[in-house]
């Protein structure tokens, strides 16, 4: 043993191999996106998974690699999770071959967590685009299980046409539980009567109080950067605005070098991110 | 000259960019203004029609549309309450409507007809600019929104080698 | 004689065969340098006649040479394109296999034992790397059991360094050229003779059985002499002060443009340094028996596909892009993830850049841009 490094003995393993889980249900969401429900194979990891909401899985298929995917479920159900998955890659397009029974590799949970600790008492609006409604979803039921405990709380959402919204069907209950459910499309079609344009927008009818509003968004970075461009204008402190991004991962616990945004590790300090820690890297083009 | 009607200063002081005006010019406004009332789905002005108000949304929603040959009504856009539309009839180079609006909920508008508008801004420079500069705001944000729209940000990106 | 870390002795040269020797018996594999094509390459050694006694090299930008110098020295050789880097973390590894058996999918993970090393000849620069390496993959929330497995079975026998090439920049680095600790046992060339420092229990069981004398004052001073001259002898520094707020304050130089037209996005600076800790996994799949292995491979943040992402396509999409990364991680975000620089001042990114790109002149760049 050499002069150093000490203690290697108490350093617990890097996760590299995955823990095996049963897709149990395949939920077809809208086009191109559908929600996996899986189940760890294992009795105790079943019953012992925790995870908090912002955090997300590496999700294997043996042959064809690892996706980083966002948990969309209830925390409070951990024992079934669901990830919502949209098929852009080699690895999301062959999820989208799998048929209930199937075995998928997980690691996880990784990565930062959504601030709901410290929204007791706090208007919260959720801005979100397209699938950035997923790792915000956990958000709206942890949120739903003790609504009294916050003030407003506001969900801006906006897809490019109607048939790219997610989770419709539970819009109605999240309205009678008390979240202001304002949706928008970028393109309408004949049926639609809502809101056309895009979420950075449906800020405009909004009044907030500053003092008391936190911001938690997740979509495309750029309709991100608006959301913050109109937050700021509305004299929402930056500690206040929370940020979902994404980067490609590969190792999910920051030692493969490839989500990094300066020096944050995408996978370690983040997903979730505060637009202040942020601030000096996220304009940089091209960084 | 309309007689002042208390529901129109109503509207107008929900309003808070017309709260901040001088006496003086929001008199002159509130002297051209006018309420109108329209149903769901009817058409408010079209692509086309010489220009005749400047209208704020006091209650309900439009819809801002265009008729594409084979595409039919487009919907580009909607207006919410407090929001500014038909801003074309006043800017000076714009003279026909380059869209249509029409009611998408039962609405409420304030009318302003264009060419007193516009007359009121000529003989009170003042005004001019501080309506002006207030349609300037209106533009900018409008122009933001569409740009996003048009970037489709959440369109399917292409395809890749990665997951 | 009892022999305690913190001990100094001196051995004659050929005593250094008998070390070997003992680290063989030892059950250790023992690598060092060695001359092979015009180059310095790592590779196991036998006995001191595989060290290439007499080279030093001659290394400007995009230009690596051998030159005999007639002596008897054994460790004038600057290190090459080789780094140690491979020994703690494969260029290629299996992480696991996975094999479908009745339904179930079996995971197996690779279970050869590891193999004992030793290094023999790792200068301060290379030491600075491996702890560099070390903040990167046994860090207080997790290691990385292969590399894990590895270092605990690595023997480290370093040089001092006292013919330093023109691309050195270990000193204003602050890793060298003498060596400081994280040695095993440490070599300090002094005519025929080595002046040994024992840095660890490991260590101090090696020089048991050698022929070696208490090391005295005399010897010291010639190895601090030794030290003092080469130190003198770098040509190549770097201001590191607030380096990292300077890069950070300089994202949209337009140095990155002009630095960006000269690099030809080789890779080959990712390739030779021996802190780069990059790596990409790819799945295989054996038709045949429906096996699939997971590899883990070294990758660089030079290559396109690094910043790729199914949901936002390409982060870096230009070479300025992946330059200034580059750059701005090893001596600017480095600090901030792991407490120390990535750079260790060994110069071979400017050795081994056939563009000739020298990094210490692209901080100079940059700090005069900030300075005006």
């Amino acid at each position: 043993m050499t002069a150093r490094p000490p203690a290697l003995a108490q350093l617990p393993q890097v996760l590299l191999g995955p823990a095996w889980a049963r897709l149990e249900s395949i939920q077809p969401e809208v086009e191109g996106i559908s929600t996996f429900w899986l189940r760890f194979e294992d009795e105790e990891l079943a019953s012992t998974y925790r995870f908090q909401a912002g955090q997300f899985n590496m999700l294997y298929l043996p042959g064809y690699g690892e996706s980083a995917i966002s948990i969309s479920s209830d925390p409070a159900v951990p024992d079934r999770l669901g990830h919502t998955i949209r098929f852009v890659g080699n690895v999301t397009r062959a999820f989208n071959r799998l048929r209930p029974g199937d075995l998928v590799g997980v690691r996880g949970p990784f990565g930062s967590t959504w601030p709901i600790d410290q929204l007791p008492g706090q208007d919260v609006i959720l801005a979100t685009g397209g699938i950035g409604l997923a790792p915000l979803r956990p958000v709206v039921y942890r949120l739903l299980a003790e609504r009294h405990k916050y003030g407003r709380i506001v969900l801006l959402y906006g897809a490019r046409t109607p048939g790219d919204l997610l989770y419709t069907s539970e819009f109605d209950a999240w309205q009678q539980a008390g979240i202001e459910t304002v949706v928008s499309v970028d393109r309408a079609d004949e049926t639609w009567q809502g809101h056309v344009g895009v979420v950075p927008m449906l800020f405009y009818r909004l009044r907030v109080d500053p003092e008391k509003t936190w911001i938690l968004s997740c979509g495309p970075e750029i309709m991100m950067r608006f959301v913050v461009y109109e937050a700021l204008a509305r004299r929402i402190a930056p500690e206040r605005i929370f940020l979902s991004l994404e980067r490609n991962m590969k190792c999910g616990q920051g030692f493969c070098g490839h989500c990094q945004l300066g020096p944050l590790f995408i996978c370690k300090q983040g997903p979730v991110f505060d637009y202040q820690t942020l601030e000096p890297y996220l304009q940089v083009e091209d960084f | 000259m309309s007689k002042e009607d208390p529901a129109v200063r109503a509207r107008l002081a929900e309003i808070p960019w017309f709260m901040e005006l001088e006496q003086s010019h929001f008199d002159r406004l509130l002297s051209i203004a006018s309420l109108r009332q329209v149903e769901a789905g009817e058409r408010i002005f079209s692509e086309s029609d010489e220009q005749d108000n400047l209208y704020i949304l006091a209650r309900g929603r439009v819809a801002i549309e265009l008729h594409v040959p084979s595409r039919g009504r487009v919907r580009l856009a909607t207006v919410e309450p407090l929001e500014v539309f038909g801003w074309s009839s006043v800017t000076p180079v714009v003279r026909l409507r380059t869209a249509s609006a029409s009611a998408v909920l039962p609405s409420e508008l304030i009318a302003f007809p264009a060419d007193r508008l516009r007359a009121a801004c000529d003989a009170d420079p003042t005004l001019g600019y501080v309506v002006m500069r207030r349609l300037a705001n209106v533009i900018a944000a409008r122009l933001m929104v569409t740009r996003l729209q048009l970037l489709d940000i959440f369109a399917h990106p292409s395809e890749g080698p990665t997951s | 004689m009892t022999v305690r870390t913190g001990d100094a002795f001196v051995i004659q040269k050929s005593s250094l065969d008998d070390l070997l020797g003992q680290l063989r018996q030892a059950g250790y594999e023992t690598y060092g340098p060695r001359v092979d094509r015009g180059a310095i390459v790592y590779r196991p050694i036998a006995s001191t006649a595989d060290l290439p006694r007499g080279y030093s090299t001659e290394q400007k930008p995009g230009s690596f040479r051998l030159a005999q110098t007639g002596s008897r020295r054994l460790f004038d050789a600057t290190p090459g394109a080789d780094s140690w880097k491979p020994m703690l973390f494969p260029a290629r590894q299996s992480l696991f296999e996975v094999t479908p058996s009745n339904g179930d999918l079996q995971l197996t993970f690779d279970q050869t034992e590891p193999t004992r090393r030793a290094l023999i000849g790792v200068r301060a620069c290379e030491l600075a790397a491996i702890e560099v390496q070390d903040r990167v993959f046994l860090r207080p929330d997790f290691s990385d059991p292969g590399y894990r497995q590895r270092r605990e079975n690595l023997f480290l026998v370093a040089v001092d360094c006292h013919d330093p090439a023109a691309t050195c920049f270990c000193h204003a680095m602050g890793t060298g050229p003498a060596v400081r600790d994280g040695f095993d046992l440490a070599l300090s060339e002094l005519g025929d003779e080595f002046l040994v420092r024992v840095g660890s229990q490991a260590g101090a069981s090696m020089i048991g059985d050698l022929q070696a004398t208490p090391a005295t004052a005399f010897h010291h001073q010639a190895a601090a002499t030794a030290t003092e001259r080469a130190i003198r002898s770098q040509v190549r520094t770097i201001d590191t002060t607030d380096l990292p707020a300077l890069l950070l304050s300089a994202l949209d130089s337009p140095r990155w443009d002009q630095v960006g037209d000269r690099c030809l996005n080789c890779t080959s600076c990712t390739l030779v340094c021996p802190t780069c800790f990059c790596w990409d996994v790819v799945d295989t799949s054996d038709l045949a028996t429906g096996r699939t292995e997971r590899v883990r491979l070294w990758d660089s943040c030079f290559n396109p596909d690094h910043s790729y992402h199914a949901g936002g396509g390409l982060v870096r999409p230009t070479v300025r892009a992946r330059y200034r990364q580059w750059l701005t991680h090893k001596l600017g975000s480095w600090v901030e993830q792991f407490g120390v620089s990535g750079c260790v001042g060994c110069g071979r990114c400017i050795t081994w850049c056939p563009a000739g790109i020298d990094i210490t002149e692209e901080v100079a760049a940059l700090r005069q841009e900030a300075g005006e």
